[in-house]
Formats: structure tokens, sequence, C-alpha cells
């Protein structure tokens, strides 16, 4: 099965000269659909670089991105913008909600900006909102709801239209463990459902959740682990 | 003898619901912990027995077992016909162990701590490839008792029988956690330490620049 | 934090670092302390006070003294500006003499004659006025009256020296002048003290007589003139500028000084002024200063976490009010200091009279400084307040602190707009003076009820915001979300508009009414040369038929299409021995005394016109028949409103004498005459009040002469001016007119686009400030916008959109508000009863046009402007940059 998102010999250099830092050094990195992949590694070793250049917020210095097939390099900004409201899902640690617009308006702004018309785009955002769980506070705004109910929302938005990649950053890092749980079932049952997931976290509980777990280490990809059968890993503890 | 002292007491605390014959006590044991420590029945009556004679338990006769036990355990012996109780002694002895916490004062002896106190002192044993193979292992573990979590009875939890089950995964779960967390601690530490030439503790190359080449897939 | 001293070196240090917001803030507060203490500069140093003017007046003696005769007389210290009053009448036949006057001052007091007049004298065909001052310019006492450029002074009688716009009129040194039949000989030039665009000649008081003979003045030398003194002299019948009175001014309220009317008025006006530009600053400032608020949230929540009370936290936004006014105010004064002394000579070159020394004047520029600190302070106070209650829990932890917004009740706002407009319907009916104290302070009223109303119309919005598009929604959202911000900006445009809308319908109001009460002075599409003998004293008229005949023959050869016919009436020119003027009145029944009564026919010449026949007028249809009948029948024609009717009239003839004051002789005739109505509507206005046939006039021995020669035919604009051109050059000051209805002033027009320009920049500077301050306060959204997958434009779409909705709102809340003191002002202005106008006011006239324009045109032009000078890049994620 073709890739959802692969990152092709990625090398990202902020800076110049003395000031020089590379976030990312010659990684390649793919994401297939029906899986989560979670990136772990200490701060600094280029966890979001890599997440900003998946979303098209950045541009790789060397090697490319590309999305469902499609190198982003050959987009221009609007076009890498369309990627972002039509294939691509952000999570935020912070949720980074709208506070001006009610739930179900945020959850609709990808497919509005997409020129979606209003009762269309509300329709598909009630639904994503009934996957996550929540369609009863559609009409409520941020400020309205707890942590987790917003956490829930940003995933609705981050899900609406069918998209097939979903970018998220520390999700769960604003919230309690019981709350961030659910967020990763429901993380967990998107990408179950067919789509692609990268996760950055920096907790190895929440990494589990993943399919495949990349550990990350200045700038480098050092280390990535599949799932074996539970089975055997039950027999392993056992002998330990 | 951590293990096995828990699993005495557990076995008595069990007891104490009802008379339960061997086969019985293992499934309702196994079915709180799931498969995690698993019981051969002749462990389960070896224990039984040292119970009856400590006077903690006692023989309450034959038969109590239904027609689904009875054609399950259909390599018995007549033994599975014997059920047991909890005696009175029994029993004090079960709430002394509620009572009393788990000590910690004799950490339990992990190999994966010996094994890194050994190659951190040995030249030439790359600590950085080990911490990195222990780390993946761990990490599957991890995610495998998570699957469990999300998958099996223990996602969605009917019975208190499901609730012990799910908690004992999280143990787990928080367990491969701290070791996990632990490892990026050691590797801190060592590159740390790497890059401190003075301590000389450990002579070998930082373990992060021996495995940066290594190909990932 | 004690004191103020942290809050003031936080808030400096925060305009420093926040340059363009500064900015902002100095310009919007700079520019109204700029222009007004430049105009406060100009003003007092066009104003001559007393004691600045006395030089000009007095010269170089200590006082001035005038009398029109025995009497005694009440005056102000300074009786300058008509601030005197006759106690008693006074006796023309005994005249004060300097005896008088020396009993009083001392007999060593020195008495120099002084007359003023005004004087005609001829400069080839024309007539020229002119000042004409009598005194003894080699007298010490006269030093300082005129400074000499060139040529002497007069040293004795016959000579005289002329001021520059005399010269400029074709005189010169060493020539003539004839004055009053007095010739005297130009013998220097140079600069009058009082007179300065206007042609003035001094010369000895002997030549110049006063203007009456029981008028007479004097400058006196005789030391310091006392108050007792003047008290005294007043008794006599004299009044007195003292300068030793001046310099000291007692402390007196004479009954004179006490009509001192128009003053509160004009003081009530210009606070008016002063309160609205109060307002509309504040309010232009107050969202710089949310914005500020908002940057400085964290700094606060640390003060209150570390203890501050929240008067400290306070302190720190209001002091950044303090320092921003201060800076503002003192840069607007410095330029403000500038710009009057720069301007000083141009505004003289369009004044009369020589402006007093430069001057500062400094309670006013103190004033004017606070004005523009107050403001600042002002602008800061909500924001400050508001700040000092957020949520410090939310902030440290890196929330926005907002609280959400509390739904506020409009109580308040609705009854002051109610207290508004009943208060301007007051003072549209009040019957005094004070109607336009009342409404000016109704649209204060108005606009302080609208702001308090602005929070709720914006929340309304807010809420109906749901169908619109994704955009205007986030805008008309955040707009509501963040109304510390928004509310001044929107209620800063809503104001402007609201002046704009006032003084447009004040202004649509007044054009109507010039429109229905213009008087046509010809029939429309005709038109008319007037021309009469300027005559002096003593001269022979020109001989007028000749001068006709020159100018009819011109006429015809640049415009052979245009019909003329020369008008005649009674030849009654000035006669300074005696002036005679005829008037009719209807005698016999009351039918017909009422039928000439009648008010208020308007007739194109209200005078007498002389004709045989109704063509000869120009009248034509069932009228002319009538007319021809009387005419040919030698009866007099009378027009009417609505009488016809066969009656006698009086032909009054009544001589005046020199001054027009003195009833020479009456004579009355009784004639038979035409009462014949006139219908206005149907034909314009009659062509006069009244004809009579030659006949009569022979009869009576009445001077006829032709008045005008009226045009006819295809007079457009090209043909106008080449007749004005050869008909004022066949007599100088022939008059071309020709009637194309009521024309709009230019002036008018222009004041309208100054004022329409002016309430677009303000209301374009509300929706910038608002918007762009929005923006900058919206990073956080726009990053996540972008991350969603917003195009780049998407900023610029947001953009508009927050300038469409503060522009709108604003908009459409301004334009109601302005019909409040607009509908009321129109109708005070519009009510003065115009003499023969066809209709009377008062007159309402909505510029639909021009309130269409404000409500919807400018918000959109706004927003295109807005959403086309936004940058599109959008911001990152703060967390993923």
């Amino acid at each position: 099965m073709s890739a959802v998102l692969h990152l092709a010999a990625v090398s990202r250099v902020h800076g110049e000269g003395a000031t020089e830092v590379h976030a990312l050094r010659d990684v390649t990195f793919r994401a297939h659909p029906g899986e989560l992949v979670a990136v772990m590694g200490p701060s600094g070793s280029g966890k979001s670089t890599l997440l900003t250049l998946a979303g098209g917020l950045d541009a790789p210095t060397t090697g490319s991105v590309w999305i469902e097939g499609t190198d982003l390099a050959s987009l221009d900004q609007a076009g890498r913008a369309r990627m972002r409201r039509t294939s691509v899902g952000y999570v935020f640690q912070d949720f980074n909600l709208i506070p001006a617009l009610t739930a179900a308006e945020n959850v609709a702004l990808p497919r509005e900006l997409d020129g979606e018309k209003g009762k269309v785009a509300r329709r598909l955002a009630l639904t994503a909102l009934e996957e996550v769980g929540i369609a009863h506070l559609a009409d409520r705004f941020p400020d309205e709801m707890s942590g987790g109910q917003q956490q829930r929302v940003a995933i609705a938005r981050a899900i609406v239209g069918d998209r097939r990649l979903i970018l998220a950053d520390e999700p769960t890092g604003a919230l309690d463990t019981d709350t961030g749980e659910e967020i990763l079932q429901l993380l967990r049952a998107r990408c179950d459902a067919g789509a692609a997931g990268v996760m950055v976290t920096h907790e190895a509980r929440h990494a589990a959740w993943a399919d495949r777990v990349v550990f990350l280490r200045d700038g480098v990809v050092v280390d990535e682990t599949g799932a074996d059968e539970p089975e055997a890993l039950l027999a392993g503890e056992a002998g330990r | 003898m951590g293990a096995g002292m828990s699993i005495r007491q557990a076995m008595l605390a069990i007891l104490e619901r009802g008379p339960m014959y061997g086969y019985q006590l293992r499934a309702e044991f196994e079915q709180r912990t799931g498969e995690t420590w698993p019981l051969n029945i002749g462990q389960v009556y070896t224990t039984l027995t040292r119970l009856e004679r400590d006077g903690l338990v006692e023989v309450v006769g034959h038969g109590g077992a239904d027609e689904g036990d009875r054609a399950a355990d259909q390599a018995g012996s007549d033994r599975q016909h014997v059920s047991y109780r909890a005696t009175e002694a029994g029993r004090s002895e079960v709430s002394a162990w509620f009572a009393t916490p788990v000590p910690r004062t004799q950490p339990a002896r992990d190999e994966l701590a010996i094994k890194l106190a050994i190659a951190v002192t040995l030249p030439g044993v790359d600590v950085g490839t080990i911490i990195q193979r222990q780390r993946s292992a761990t990490m599957a573990s991890l995610q495998d008792y998570t699957r469990l979590k999300r998958t099996g009875r223990a996602a969605t939890p009917e019975e208190p029988a499901d609730l012990a089950w799910s908690l004992v995964l999280d143990s787990l779960v928080f367990d491969a956690e701290a070791e996990v967390r632990w490892l990026d601690h050691c590797e801190a530490r060592l590159r740390r330490a790497a890059l401190e030439p003075g301590r000389g503790a450990v002579r070998h190359e930082s373990p992060a620049v021996t495995t940066a080449e290594e190909p990932v897939r | 934090m004690k004191g103020w001293r942290p809050a003031l070196r936080i808030a400096w240090r925060d305009a420093l670092r926040h340059k363009g917001r500064s900015i902002l803030v100095l310009v919007m507060i700079s520019l109204p302390v700029l222009a007004v203490s430049a105009a406060a500069i100009v003003i007092k140093t066009a104003e001559v006070s007393g004691l600045e003017g006395l030089d000009r007046t007095l010269g170089a003696a200590d006082a001035r003294i005038r009398t029109e005769g025995r009497g005694e007389v009440q005056q102000a210290p300074d009786p300058g500006n008509g601030r005197w009053s006759q106690a008693e009448d006074p006796d023309p036949g005994q005249p004060l003499t300097a005896e008088d006057l020396q009993a009083v001052l001392g007999d060593d007091a020195r008495l120099v004659p002084i007359t003023s007049s005004w004087a005609r004298i001829r400069s080839g065909e024309r007539v020229i006025s002119l000042t004409a001052t009598g005194v003894d310019l080699a007298d010490p006492l006269a030093r300082g009256l005129f400074t000499l450029d060139s040529g002497r002074l007069p040293e004795r009688a016959g000579e005289a020296v002329v001021n520059q716009p005399l010269l400029d009129r074709g005189f010169e040194v060493g020539g003539e002048v004839d004055v009053d039949g007095t010739t005297l000989t130009i013998v220097g030039t140079g600069r009058d003290a009082t007179v300065r665009k206007s042609p003035a000649l001094l010369a000895s008081a002997d030549d110049l007589p006063p203007d009456s003979d029981n008028l007479r003045e004097w400058l006196v030398g005789a030391g310091p003139v006392s108050w007792a003194q003047v008290r005294e002299l007043n008794r006599l019948g004299a009044v007195v500028t003292s300068r030793a009175v001046l310099a000291d001014p007692p402390d007196v309220a004479p009954a004179a000084e006490q009509a001192d009317t128009g003053s509160n008025e004009m003081v009530a006006v210009a606070v008016l002024i002063v309160v609205m530009a109060l307002i509309e600053v504040v309010l232009l400032a107050g969202p710089a200063f949310a914005v500020g608020a908002r940057r400085h949230a964290r700094t606060l929540a640390l003060i209150a976490a570390s203890g501050g009370t929240p008067a400290q936290a306070r302190r720190v936004i209001l002091g950044s009010g303090v320092v921003l006014g201060l800076v503002a105010s003192s840069i607007g004064l410095v330029l403000g200091g500038v710009l009057g002394w720069a301007v000083l000579p141009l505004v003289q070159g369009q004044q009369e009279e020589w402006f007093g020394p430069f001057e500062l004047p400094w309670t006013y520029l103190a004033a004017i400084v606070a004005f523009g600190l107050v403001s600042a302070v002002l602008a800061s106070v909500v924001p400050a307040f508001l700040s000092s209650r957020q949520d410090v829990v939310a902030v440290l932890a890196g929330r926005r602190g907002d609280r959400r917004p509390r739904a506020s009740t409009p109580v308040i706002g609705l009854v002051l707009l109610g207290v508004g407009i009943a208060s301007s319907t007051f003072g549209a009916f009040a019957s005094d003076g004070d109607g336009a104290l009342w409404i000016g302070g109704s649209a204060v009223v108005s606009v302080l009820g609208m702001v308090l109303v602005v929070p709720v119309v914006v929340a309304v919005l807010a809420r109906l915001s749901g169908r619109l598009p994704l955009t205007a929604r986030y805008a008309a959202r955040d707009a509501a979300r963040h109304r510390t911000r928004t509310v001044p900006a929107v209620a800063a445009v809503a104001a402007t508009v609201a002046g704009v809308v006032a003084l447009g319908i004040a202004n649509a109001s007044d054009e109507l009414e010039n429109v229905r009460t213009y008087q046509p002075q010809a029939a429309m599409g005709s038109g008319y040369v007037s021309w009469s003998p300027e005559v002096l004293p003593g001269e022979e008229p020109p001989d007028a038929a000749a001068t006709w005949d020159g100018i009819e023959e011109a006429v015809h050869r640049v415009a052979p299409d245009v019909r003329t016919t020369r008008w005649r009436g009674l030849d009654e020119p000035y006669d300074p021995a005696g002036y005679t003027s005829t008037w009719l009145e209807a005698q016999g029944s009351r039918e017909a005394r009422n039928g000439v009564d009648e008010c208020c026919l308007s007739s194109l010449g209200s005078g007498i016109a002389v004709a045989d026949s109704a063509a000869e007028l120009g009248v034509t249809g069932d009228v002319a028949a009538d007319v021809d009948r009387a005419l040919s029948a030698g009866r007099a024609v009378v027009f009417t409103v609505s009488t016809d009717l066969d009656a006698e009239v009086g032909i009054h003839r009544d001589t005046w004498g020199e001054n027009g004051d003195e009833l020479l002789s009456s004579t009355t005739e009784t004639r038979p005459a035409r009462l014949v109505a006139w219908d206005a509507d149907a034909s314009g206005p009659a062509p006069s009040s009244s004809i009579l046939p030659t006949s009569m006039t022979d009869d009576l021995g009445l001077a006829v002469t032709t008045t005008s020669l009226r045009l006819d035919g295809d007079l457009d604009e090209a043909t106008e001016t080449r007749v004005a051109e050869v008909a004022e050059g066949a007599a100088t000051g022939a008059y071309t007119y020709v009637e194309r209805g009521y024309q709009r002033e230019d002036f008018a027009s222009v004041v309208l686009l100054v004022l329409a320009g002016l309430g677009g920049v303000l209301m374009l500077g509300g929706t910038l400030t608002a918007t762009f301050l929005a923006l900058s306060d919206a990073r956080p959204d726009l990053a996540t916008l972008s991350a969603v997958g917003a195009a780049p434009r998407t900023r610029r779409r947001v953009a508009a959109s927050y300038a469409l909705v503060v522009g709108f709102v604003g908009a459409v809340l301004g334009a109601a508000v302005g019909f409040i003191p607009g509908v009321a002002i129109s109708r005070p202005l519009t009510s003065a009863n115009v003499m023969g106008a066809p209709e009377q006011g008062p007159f309402l006239d909505i510029p639909w046009l021009m309130i269409a324009v404000i409500v919807l045109a400018l918000p959109l032009l706004t927003a295109a402007v807005v959403g086309l000078t936004a940058r599109s890049r959008l911001p990152l994620v703060a967390r993923l940059g």
C-alpha cells in the first residue's frame, strides 16, 4: 500500500553560519493508511520540525515531502494551503480553537475555507463531532468547554471531510491521564478506520498507542519499533 | 519469595468468597490478572496443600463443580472434586495481607539494572546499543500492553474481574513506561558524561554517535 | 509599586518598544492640539486688544476724546467697539469745546483736533470710497497714526499723505486728489495704522471736516487721564479712550457694558466643539490603548500575583496615557506654534486690519495641552479599568485572559438618546437664539448615548452572524469578544458619520431653502444690463441716453441674435443736496388698499416701471390685454396677488436731506389706477411692482430714464461673457446679469467636499486603527487558520471583513444618530422669513444619496482598501514555529 505521507531524505537547516542548526538530517519517513506512528525524542530532537514539514507549513532544505503521491515542492503556497484543508488535519497541544467560533464552526473551518457551502460544511462538521462523541456541544464556544472537549473538537476539525493524514503535536500534553487516553482512543480509531496518523509525543505511554514508534535524536531517526504479536510479548515477559 | 508469597495470599483471598476446587481457583485468579502470571494446576494444588498444612484452608468435601466445569476439565483427577475454603485463621491472614503495604525495602532483583551497571564499567561494551535495543524491546512490550488494554475485555470492563485485569495491565504499562524513561535518562547521562572527558567514566564514544549511522529500515 | 514612578517607567519603555502604536496615538492626539494651538495663536495675534490698539488710535497721545454734543454718556473703560451709550440726548447745537475739556483736564492740557470721515473721490470714470483722517501729523501727539514710507508728511493745508491701496487705484505722489470739493496734493505715501487694504488719506483737520458738524474729536496730551477724569468728561458728553485707564482698568461694570450679547453663545459653541473633538480623539485613541493593555496582560497579572493592587495595575495603562498624552501635546504645541507663526502672513493678507504683535496666549495653550493630556488619559481609562480586572490565573497560565463579555443593557444609552431627541426637538422649536445651543448639546448627548449602545449592537450583530460567510462571521464575533477595542473604533466612526450626516442634512436643507426662496431677477433664460452713472456732488451727470445707445450697439455687435429692450423707470439719482423717492399707495376702498398691501408679490424690479405697453415689459397672455387697456387709458398699473380692480393710487414723492435723516418735502398726487392680479405661480415674478404710463409721468413732471436693457434670446454663458465685457467697455460699472435659476455657490460645494473628505479620512482612520489592531491581536487565530488550510489571502479577507464590520456598524449607527441634530438644526436654520420669497420655511431635505454613500459605499471602499493593503502572509503556529 502506498504511503499517505512520505518524507524522502529530508533535511532542514535553520539559520546560517555560526547559528546554523540542523533540525532534521536526512530523515526518511513513511506513514501508511491505517497506521498510527508515534514520533518520540527529547526536546530539540526535531520532532516538531518533522510535523511542520509534513503539514507543508515549512519546506525542507533538501529532500522532498510527498502527501498522497503529491510532492509538496511542486505546489505553491495556496496549493499547500489547499492540501492542508483537504488532506491533512492538524491537532495541537493547546487545541488552537478559534474562540470567536462555535465548536461546529471550528470543525467546519477547513471545509468552509475550501469553499464548501455553509450548510454542507456544518453537516460534515456535525458528523465529525458525532464521531468524537460531542455532537451535543456543537453550538458551544470553546471557552464554554473543558480541555478534553476542546481537544475533541480539534480532532473533529482534523478529520472533517475525510482527511487521510492526521498530524498531532502532543495532543494529550494539556490533558489529564484519563482524558488523554480518550483522545488517543479517538486518534487510534481514526487510524483503524483507514487514516494515517503521525503523533509527536514525549510520553512513552502515549506513544505505545501507535503501531510504530520512531525515535528521533539530533534530527536523526535512531530507532524504530514495529509491533509484535502480544502473545509473544507476554511469553517474553513471563520469562523475564 | 515475593511472587510465590503473593500467589499464596491471593489464592487465600479468592477462597474467602466461598469454597472452590483447584481448577475453579485457577480460573478465578487468571480472570483477575489476565494471563500475566500464568499458574499451572500443579502449582495451585501444591499451594493449597501447604495452606491446608498451615491451617489456613480446609477441605469441605467433594462436589460443587457444575457440568460445564467438569466437561472443561476432562483431563481431571479425583482431586478436582475436592473443594477448599478459608479457615478462621486464613481469613485473618487475608485481612493482615490487605492491611500491610507491599514492602519496597528489598528492591526486586532487576536484571536490566544489573546488566547496565556492569556494562558501563567494562571497556569495549557499547552501552548505547544496549540501551537502544532494550528501549525498543520495552517499547514494543508497552505497545502490546496498550493494544491489550484497548482491545480485549480490559477496554470495556463490565465485571469487577475485568476492571481488575485492566488495572493489572495499567501496572504493566506504567512499569514499562518507567523503564523507557529510565533508559532515556541513562542515555542522557551517558551522553553528558561522554561530553565531559575529564570524568573518564565511560571511555567509549557516545552511544548516540555510534548508532546514528545505523540504517533504520 | 507605591507611587506612579514604576508605572510611568513601564509606560515609557512600552511606548518606545511599540513605536507603531505609539505613533498612532501621538498623531491622533497631537493633530488636534496642533490645529487648535495654531488657531489660538493666529486668533490672539489677529485680535487687537484695547492696549495693543491704543497706538493706532491714540498715536502718542494720552487720550482721545470724542463728543457728539453736550449730554451725559456712559462708557466702559475701553469704549472701543461701541462700548458706550448716550445717557441723555445730546444737544447738537452746543458742541463741547476745547475749553470745556481743559476745565477737567487742566489748562495746560494740549488738545489736537482730529477728524475722521468717509469720503468719495473720483478716479477717471470710477468713484472710490476712502477713509479720511484730518490731523496735524507733524504734531508729536499724532506720532504712530501714520508711518511714512516715501515722500514727506503734509506741512500745510492742501497737502495729504495716502496709503498704498489708494495709489493702486490710479493716484501718485505729487498728483492731486479732490475730496469733497477740496483739492489736495499728495506729498507722501506710507502705512495707515488702522486701515490696511482699503484706501486711506490723511491731511490737515482743516481740509477734512468731520462727517457732521456736532462731531468733535481731539488727541489729548495732558499726562495720564484718570478714570475719575473720564467719568467727569462723560458727564459733559465726551467719550474718552485713556491710555492710563486701559493700562490699569478700574473694576467697574457700567450699564453700557452689560449689553454684551452673543459672547455667551460663542463660549458655548466653543465648548461644544471642544467636547466633540475630545470624544472623537478619545474614541480614536482608545483602541490603541486597549491593545496595549492586552499586550501588558502578563505584566499586569505578574503585578497582581506579586501583591499589586488593581489600582497599581491600572496605573501602568493610565501611565501610558499620561506619557503619550504629554508627548503628543508637547509635539502638537510646538508644531502648532511654528504653524501659527508660518501662516500669520497668509492670514494677514486676507484681513483688513493690521494684526497685533505675535502673541502666544499661554493660558489658552495650557488649556490645549491639558486637552491633549486629558484625552489620552481618558482614552486609556476603560482599558486600564478592564485590564485591572482580568483573570490573573488564566493569563499566568498562558491563556488569553478575556473575560466573557457580560450582556450589558443599553438602558443608559437609550435614555441618553431619548434625552438627545427631546432636547434637540426643544431646540428646534425654541423661539430665542438658544435653539442652536440646545441642538448642539443634544448632539453631544446623543453621541454619548450612541457610544453606550454600540456594545449591544456589536453583540447583536455577532449573534446574528451565523449565516454570514466565514471571515465575516469571524470578524463579527471577534469584534464582539474584544469590545474594549471594537467599541471605541466603531463609536469613532459613528461619531464622525453622525457629524457628517447632521451637517449634510443641515446643508441640504439650507440649499433647499435657497432654492425654494430664490428670487429670480429676470425671467428664466433672459437677462439684463443695468447701469447708473456715478456722480459726485457738483458734477454734471453724463448723457444717459448716449451711454445706453453705446451699450445697446455694443451688445448687438457681439450678440446679434440677442434681442434688447430698453426698460424705463423714474430717474432718481443720488444728490447730496437732496434725494427724492417715489412710491405708490392705494387709496379709496378698503378692498383696493388691501389688494395693494397684500404681501408679498415678488417682482423682478421692485420699483416703478415706465411703459406704454405690456410688450415693452415682456408681459404676455391674458394679463397683457388688461395692462395694455389700463396703460392706454392713462391708468397706472399695480400688480397684486389676487385683486383685479379699478382704483386710485396716491403717488408720493418724498425728498430727503443730505444724510437721509431729514424729510425736506413730501407731495402726493392721486391718479387712477388698475390693480392687476399676477399669477406668480404660473408666470414667475412680476416684471415690476407697478407701471406708470408715459402720459402720467409727463403730467406729473417725473424724469424718466432708461434703467436697464433687457436681453432675450439665446444667452449661453459664452454670450453672457461677451455681452458683459462689451457692456463694461461701453459704460464703466455696467452690470450684466442672465437669469439661470438658482446656482449653488462654488464655496458651498467646496465646504461640502472638504466636510466629506474630512469625514472620510476620520472614518478611514477609525476603521484602519481598529482593523490593524485587531489583526495584530488575532495572530494566534490567523496561525490556526493557516494550519487548518486557510489560503494566504484569508488574512486579507479577515482584515476586509473587520473593516466592513467596524465601518458598517459605525456608519449605520452614526447616520441614525446624525439625524437627530441634523433634522433639528434644519428647522431654525431654514425658518428665517425671506421677504418676497415664493415659499417660506422651515425646509427639510435629507441628502439620501450622500447618506447612502457614507453608509454603504464608504465601508465597502474602506474594506476594499484594507483588503488590498493588508499583508497576505499568515503567521505560523507559535508552537510549531
